[in-house]
């Protein structure tokens, strides 16, 4: 009886993670606007081209969400050391996403394009960018909540669900940054 | 007094109520939907009561602003020197007190309170989604107040750029005092309060849509939860975005950045910040900002629906009209912010757009007041408290939402914007009407959280007193608009053509001041009803909705045993045929054949053979 109670919130509770990525991609979208809305008033854009790097964090993160649909997909074979390989790939990419972005903020800071700058459609990349990693830093949380739960051998229903609100997230913000990352090489 | 009989069933089914809870998880940390509405509410009515406090001493200022009252500077020392309060501490009395009033009272205060105590009892849900999420969603709220009180206690004073915030006043921290360190709390403040209102609207949402019990349908669902789930939904798609806008603000403040600053001349300092606009801070802000407007008001129209159906004794007229009207509000909602920027050098034919955009946001506003107009129509009204007040709310929406299709005219506004006029419109609008929903719904639903009585006759002068000085205050202002004179401003005595009006000033800081010791005889009733209050029955007002079935005695998870079925609609009221004047939700059809009706089956062909059968044996055929 305890456990359909529990099985029975799981539901609403992964509900509220979409909410989540609703109100997230929203946000985005009020700085993207203000993209649109500035480029069209001042007639310029960044004006820059992007750091080369960008495109190899952008191959990461695709591919550690790849990883992660390829652990849930494990998970539901009841492979429980695959799938804990995979979360513990896609984690390790996560990170190295993190670090990639750095170099690509160094990058843009070594042309000169820095955060204070008067053209605000630069400084707008690193808000977008830092918001994107602050993302990336919760999505790691979730990855590891994942894992966690293979190790203390959770019961099943609470694995897959693990599992489930991370692969959610996780693929939202690899959607989130390549629409970022779009979005930023074709407004340059 | 209960009809309803729940099924007994041998087992107990929800796992709660089994663990010992301590002091700390009860009243404090507590996750349960009840408590966290009772702690929302509270603190909204605290916030309230501040922000009403400041309003009266800036009203003091507008009426006698060349007088000196000692008492002043004994209470708030250097912000008064002298008896008369500084113009810095002017503008942050009136930005603070419009902050607090839109956001802590009518956006937690309502929003927060009904939200958690009706979604979970009146869709019959256990508790919410994610009750750990509600728990934080409060704290946050609380953290957001005590923020924002605090920057009281700083050198400079809280945040004086307007409850809008609009740069360069909010982003050259040198631009005055307010927008020093107080202006960064309000900015804290305030994404702490974006965090708990998304906690709190995606775990509404989610309840909401998923955790309904059997029988509820999206159509059977009272309107207050209709209110109550789009609202959050408005909350879940602007919010957001105006977390955006606060942040390159704080970018703007604190590193450096142009998002909203450019070719600013302070003294003989030229800034360097460049090529940013404060137009598209208007821009973010109005985004939410509009959508913000419904998030006050919706709520209270929901609550006044479900309170003057149940005390006109009549069904509401016209439900899904009613529910179709707020989904047409907040989707319009969404493309009328242009109309808070007419002023700003918009394109006229943009202009042109959001005024028709905006006059179009009348029709679903005027169908949701002939609705309550025709539900009180030849009901059998029944003046309780809360009936007085939701009246009152119809009263407000109407005389205040005339004004708006003044102020929604592109050519009119730009004679009447940013005056006293909007003052006036927006006080009774959304600040009276949805207070007034507010407080019907604290009559209403007191027996429910606290399980007594509020005095009906403290309620009465309450209701009476706050109705009459809430228009005396606000009405007179619209001729100050029409006149030209601009909100915000310190001293009529500056302005040749502004003296004329301080009389009238006078005339409404005392009617302010008589509808605030009003608000004593709630006060009172409120906290003495807690404790001393005559003790609720089950269900006081013979109301149809779930609420009313669960026990006085509050407990985690709502009903014991199973939770109850739901067959009907909730505004079963004055039926013909029924015995009694109300059938709750959660009366079968088979339970009430005299007096169903051929819709009320849906199409179901056996049951509506099934009354036809009964009805050849039982009913005498009409002459």
């Amino acid at each position: 009886m305890q456990q359909e109670t529990v099985a029975f919130n799981f539901k609403p509770k992964k509900f509220v993670v979409w909410l989540f990525v609703v109100s997230s991609t929203i946000m985005f979208g009020g700085w993207t606007s203000y993209y649109l809305v500035f480029m069209a008033s001042k007639g310029k854009g960044h004006g820059l081209v992007l750091p080369e790097v960008f495109t190899y964090s952008t191959g990461v993160l695709v591919l550690s969400s790849v990883c992660l649909f390829m652990a849930a997909r494990a998970l539901k074979n009841g492979d429980i050391g695959k799938q804990r390989m995979l979360l513990w790939l896609t984690f390790v990419l996560g990170i190295v996403f993190g670090v990639l972005q750095f170099q690509g903020w160094v990058g843009l800071y070594q042309t000169g394009a820095v955060l204070v700058n008067n053209n605000a459609a630069i400084s707008m990349i690193y808000v977008v960018s830092g918001f994107h990693l602050l993302h990336i830093l919760a999505g790691l949380a979730f990855v590891m909540a994942s894992l966690i739960g293979s190790y203390k051998n959770v019961s099943p229903e609470v694995a897959a669900y693990r599992q489930d609100i991370t692969s959610i997230f996780w693929h939202f913000i690899d959607i989130l940054w390549i629409y970022l990352y779009v979005f930023l090489l074709l407004n340059s | 007094m209960s009809t309803i009989s729940l099924h007994d069933t041998h087992h107990d089914d929800h796992g709660h109520g089994h663990h010992h809870e301590t002091f700390l998880t009860k009243y404090v940390f507590s996750q349960d939907h009840k408590m966290i509405a009772k702690q929302f509410l509270i603190t909204g009515i605290i916030m309230a009561v501040i922000a009403m406090l400041l309003s009266i001493l800036f009203r003091i200022q507008l009426a006698w602003p060349d007088k000196s009252f000692p008492l002043l500077e004994t209470f708030l020392g250097k912000w008064a020197e002298g008896g008369r309060i500084k113009p810095d501490f002017f503008l942050a009395l009136v930005t603070i007190h419009g902050t607090i009033m839109v956001f802590f009272v009518l956006t937690a205060g309502l929003s927060g309170t009904f939200s958690n105590l009706l979604i979970p009892l009146q869709i019959g849900a256990r508790d919410m989604a994610s009750p750990f999420l509600n728990m934080l969603s409060y704290w946050f709220f609380l953290t957001a107040c005590l923020v924002m009180m605090g920057s009281f206690f700083t050198q400079t004073g809280p945040a004086s750029a307007g409850w809008t915030i609009y740069p360069p006043l909010s982003a050259v921290p040198k631009a005055m005092p307010g927008s020093q360190i107080g202006m960064t709390l309000w900015l804290i403040s305030m994404v702490l309060f974006v965090a708990s209102s998304l906690m709190g609207g995606i775990n509404y949402v989610s309840t909401i849509l998923n955790m309904r019990t059997k029988g509820m349908d999206l159509w059977k669902m009272p309107l207050t939860i209709w209110a109550l789930f789009l609202t959050a939904v408005l909350g879940i798609l602007s919010f957001p975005v105006l977390v955006a806008g606060v942040v390159l603000l704080v970018f703007d403040r604190s590193f450096g950045t142009s998002f909203y600053l450019s070719d600013l001349v302070f003294g003989t300092q030229i800034l360097p910040n460049e090529g940013g606009s404060p137009i598209l801070w208007q821009h973010l802000f109005w985004f939410l900002g509009h959508p913000e407007v419904y998030i006050v008001i919706m709520p209270a129209l929901g609550i006044s629906s479900e309170i003057i159906s149940v005390n006109a004794r009549k069904p509401i007229f016209g439900y899904h009209a009613m529910v179709y009207s707020l989904m047409g509000i907040t989707i319009l909602s969404f493309i009328v912010w242009g109309h808070h920027m007419f002023v700003t050098g918009m394109n006229p034919l943009l202009g042109g757009v959001f005024m028709i955009t905006t006059l179009i946001i009348a029709v679903p506003s005027a169908v949701k007041t002939f609705n309550y107009l025709a539900t009180l129509w030849r009901g059998n009204i029944r003046f309780t408290p809360a009936m007085l007040f939701a009246i009152g709310l119809v009263s407000f929406f109407i005389s205040g939402g005339l004004t708006g299709i003044f102020l929604g005219n592109a050519s009119l506004d730009i004679n009447l914007h940013d005056t006293y006029f909007v003052v006036a419109h927006f006080h009774l609008v959304m600040g009276s009407a949805a207070i007034f929903g507010m407080l019907a719904g604290v009559y209403h639903w007191f027996p429910k959280m606290f399980g007594r009585m509020m005095n009906p006759k403290l309620a009465y002068l309450h209701f009476w007193v706050t109705f009459i000085c809430a228009y005396l205050v606000f009405f007179p202002l619209h001729f100050l608009g029409l006149d030209g004179v601009p909100r915000r401003y310190y001293a009529f005595t500056e302005f040749e053509f502004m003296n004329k009006w301080l009389t009238v000033n006078v005339f409404v800081t005392w009617s302010a001041i008589v509808a605030a010791l009003a608000q004593v005889a709630f006060l009172f009733n409120f906290f003495y009803s807690i404790f001393r209050g005559k003790k609720a029955p089950q269900n006081p007002w013979d109301a149809n909705t779930l609420e009313w079935t669960t026990p006085v005695e509050h407990l985690h998870g709502n009903w014991p045993g199973e939770i109850p079925t739901v067959y009907r609609w909730p505004y079963d009221y004055s039926k013909p045929g029924a015995e009694k004047d109300f059938i709750p939700q959660t009366v079968p059809f088979s339970q009430t054949m005299s007096s169903n009706l051929p819709h009320d089956f849906e199409g179901n062909e056996e049951a509506e053979r099934i009354q036809k059968e009964w009805e050849a044996k039982n009913k005498p055929v009409q002459e």
